[in-house]
């Protein structure tokens, strides 16, 4: 064994050595990566913007009922069937929540359970809700995820009306207009024209819920969008928590183009570096290895060596790129990250060898890993985040999805960047998981096919 | 590693080094070398000689144990010789292959250093096989150059010290001058002289009829992959009933003069 790995480690030597020789090669091995990153973030965050309308997963809202009546608790169940968010605690969970405004901002302050807002319903809420007034409600939120804000918004406008069934519509409107700087006179005036404006709401809703092409045109229609409007509406309001360890800037998609895009690059990155195999096997050099006296499976093994240190280093470079660029904080939680790109490294590695392993020239190698690097970048959400759409996505699409190691390390990346997950997270440990799988099977696999073409004629 | 070669060293001269008994490979069904046998005689160079597509490069590489699917026999010392399958037994060989097997992106200290590393080297001894294959090249004053800017020549020279770096018992050499210029082949003439001078066996496999008349104290003919004819030269010129022939004639008496395409 030692004999193995002393030879394995001395042909990685030799690769690393040649490889930071040729310094216009090694430079656009880092360049290139970054230069691509750099495109595709800009244009893919211009694309996206920080607050895209996307389709987006429920966002996890946390409630505290400092009312305890019969309609906050009305509100309550009325959250947890809205189509935006996901109530935490869950049901049978009652009794771990915030008990006051000042707390709620704590948890969001401190990331406490993984909180990114709190809804507070206050004491009275009942009695106003009884009253005929529109109640204060207020959510404690970090005001780095102001598409999720939105959504939060939605979600509490939808339930407060639900449970109130629209009775303070025109009320919620007065006071809305009042909130956009209209004098109170004027807003009063104008809640004479809320019952009308309320029916032609509710004919608007009617007919965005209509089929396509229902009108009398036989043409299409587009529902208008009312989520700003509806947002505008919400009874709540935003308490602002600046997150101690979250740059304010980023953004779910902001994470997704610098985890996908590094993840992209290392592949083709760690292709070439595997393709370093058929380089040795087309020169004769392989050959010559094979007439030393060293364990020739060694010789597999110093590949997947020296693209395990060329892979760290790319991630370190790519990384850390990101994140002086587009201050995602990538380093909040080194041991997940650490953890993150050894497996990201593992797999994206034992792919790359399992390619170089079954081409017989370079040009298969390059021809096939291109493909298959940019169909699972493309499937595995490098690129966009598919994830969002897996609902609407073909049963054969959300399989396929599933088949990328991209999906695991954005899985990964993605949890460690946006929802804080550490790596004893079980989604995480599942991303790694199916990672170290993905690297066995692969490496083994390469194994078994560099010992099938060379070592059994 | 000393061990061995001095179990090399102490094989008495004319003694058989290496016994290949009925060794028949085929690559696909398609049979390349059909039941040779030949032997080498400790410290002479054997003359391995025959067209393009002959089998020469697939007897190497069965004895060099780069093919292991072969039968027949091969024999070293007169015992079981295994490179397929064993390392220790591939550390006795050092072969010179046809292609030019060097890592450009280093200089060429540092290829003999890596491959004397990977045999076994280390230290002064490492020191001493580097100093001393650099001086059978001729490369000392440019070792310390990367070998991309060597010319074809000096990549022969260092192709053919890379193979002698540990001192093998046996030195395979599959066609070491092919394409180099006149100076540099009597360069690796002169350095293969002086490898048999200190007792070194040489297998020495080429389609060149003067080298072989130069170089080898035996030959043998091998055609459509068996051995058609063996001996010194003038043994071979006796058996095509051509006393004083050349083994250039003795050869194209042999193999006949239709070309050869593969």
């Amino acid at each position: 064994m030692i004999g193995f790995l002393r030879s394995a480690w001395l042909l990685a030597r030799k690769d690393l050595r040649m490889f930071f020789r040729d310094r216009t090669g090694m430079l656009l091995g880092f360049l290139l990566p970054v230069a691509l990153v750099t495109v595709f973030g800009f244009v893919m965050k211009s694309i996206m913007g920080a607050d895209g309308d996307e389709a987006m997963p429920r966002v996890r809202l946390w409630v505290a009922d400092l009312d305890g009546s019969e309609e906050s608790r009305g509100l309550v169940a009325a959250l947890r069937v809205a189509s935006t968010v996901s109530l935490q605690p869950e049901a049978e969970q009652e009794g771990l929540e915030p008990e006051s405004l000042e707390e709620a901002q704590e948890w969001v302050a401190e990331g406490k359970n993984n909180a990114h807002h709190v809804l507070v319903i206050p004491q009275g809420y009942g009695a106003d809700v009884a009253a005929g007034s529109v109640p204060r409600l207020e959510i404690a939120r970090d005001p780095g995820r102001p598409m999720e804000s939105r959504l939060v918004s939605i979600g509490v406008m939808q339930a407060f009306m639900q449970q109130t069934e629209g009775r303070l519509w025109p009320a919620l409107m007065g006071r809305s207009m009042e909130g956009a700087g209209m004098d109170p006179a004027s807003a009063q005036t104008l809640v004479g024209f809320m019952e009308s404006a309320r029916q032609l709401m509710a004919g608007v809703f009617a007919a965005a819920d209509e089929p396509a092409g229902a009108d009398a045109g036989g043409s299409p229609r587009a529902a208008p969008d009312l989520t700003d409007f509806t947002a505008w509406m919400s009874p709540a309001t935003f308490v602002d928590v600046q997150r101690g360890d979250r740059p304010s800037t980023l953004t779910l998609q902001l994470a997704q183009v610098v985890a996908g895009m590094t993840v992209m690059m290392l592949m083709f990155g760690l292709m070439a570096v595997a393709s370093t195999l058929i380089e040795e096997r087309e020169k004769g050099t392989l050959r010559r290895l094979f007439l030393a006296p060293l364990e020739r499976e060694s010789i597999l093994f110093s590949k997947f060596l020296l693209a395990a240190v060329i892979g760290a280093m790319q991630l370190v470079v790519l990384l850390t790129y990101g994140e002086l660029v587009f201050r995602v904080n990538m380093f909040r939680d080194p041991v997940t990250l650490a953890i993150l790109m050894l497996s990201t490294v593992a797999a994206v590695t034992s792919f790359g060898m399992l390619v170089a392993s079954w081409a017989r020239t370079q040009k298969q190698a390059e021809g096939l890993s291109t493909l298959l690097i940019l169909v699972m970048s493309a499937l595995g959400g490098a690129w966009f985040p598919v994830q969002y759409f897996e609902g609407s996505l073909p049963a054969v699409a959300r399989v396929a999805m599933r088949c990328t190691l991209t999906h695991w390390s954005m899985s990964g990346f993605q949890g460690m960047l946006w929802y804080e997950r550490p790596w004893t997270d079980s989604a995480t440990l599942a991303a790694l998981g199916v990672l170290w799988s993905f690297a066995l099977a692969a490496g083994a696999m390469s194994w078994m096919l560099f010992r099938r073409r060379h070592l059994s004629r | 590693m000393l061990a061995l070669f001095k179990a090399m060293a102490s094989v008495p001269p004319n003694a058989a080094l290496l016994e290949v008994s009925e060794l028949s490979y085929a690559y696909d069904g398609r049979p390349a070398v059909c039941g040779i046998s030949f032997d080498i005689r400790a410290g002479e160079i054997f003359g391995f000689l025959g067209p393009n597509g002959a089998g020469k490069t697939t007897t190497i590489l069965c004895i060099a144990g780069l093919l292991g699917a072969w039968t027949g026999g091969i024999r070293m010392n007169g015992g079981d010789f295994a490179p397929f399958r064993r390392a220790a037994d591939r550390a006795r060989l050092g072969v010179v292959p046809q292609e030019l097997a060097l890592y450009e992106e280093l200089t060429g200290r540092e290829n003999l250093e890596l491959f004397g590393r990977l045999y076994g080297l280390a230290g002064t001894a490492l020191g001493a096989a580097v100093t001393r294959a650099l001086a059978l090249s001729g490369l000392e004053e440019r070792a310390a150059d990367l070998v991309k800017k060597y010319s074809g020549g000096m990549k022969r020279r260092l192709n053919l010290a890379l193979g002698d770096l540990h001192r093998p018992g046996l030195l395979l050499l599959d066609e070491p001058t092919v394409g180099v210029d006149p100076q540099s082949r009597n360069h690796i003439f002169e350095a293969l002289r002086g490898l048999r001078a200190e007792g070194r066996t040489i297998l020495y496999t080429t389609h060149y009829m003067e080298e072989a008349q130069k170089l080898c104290d035996r030959v043998a003919v091998i055609h459509e992959g068996r051995i058609i004819g063996s001996g010194t030269a003038a043994e071979l010129a006796q058996q095509v009933e051509s006393p004083g022939a050349t083994l250039e004639d003795v050869f194209l008496k042999l193999t006949g003069r239709k070309l050869r395409d593969e």
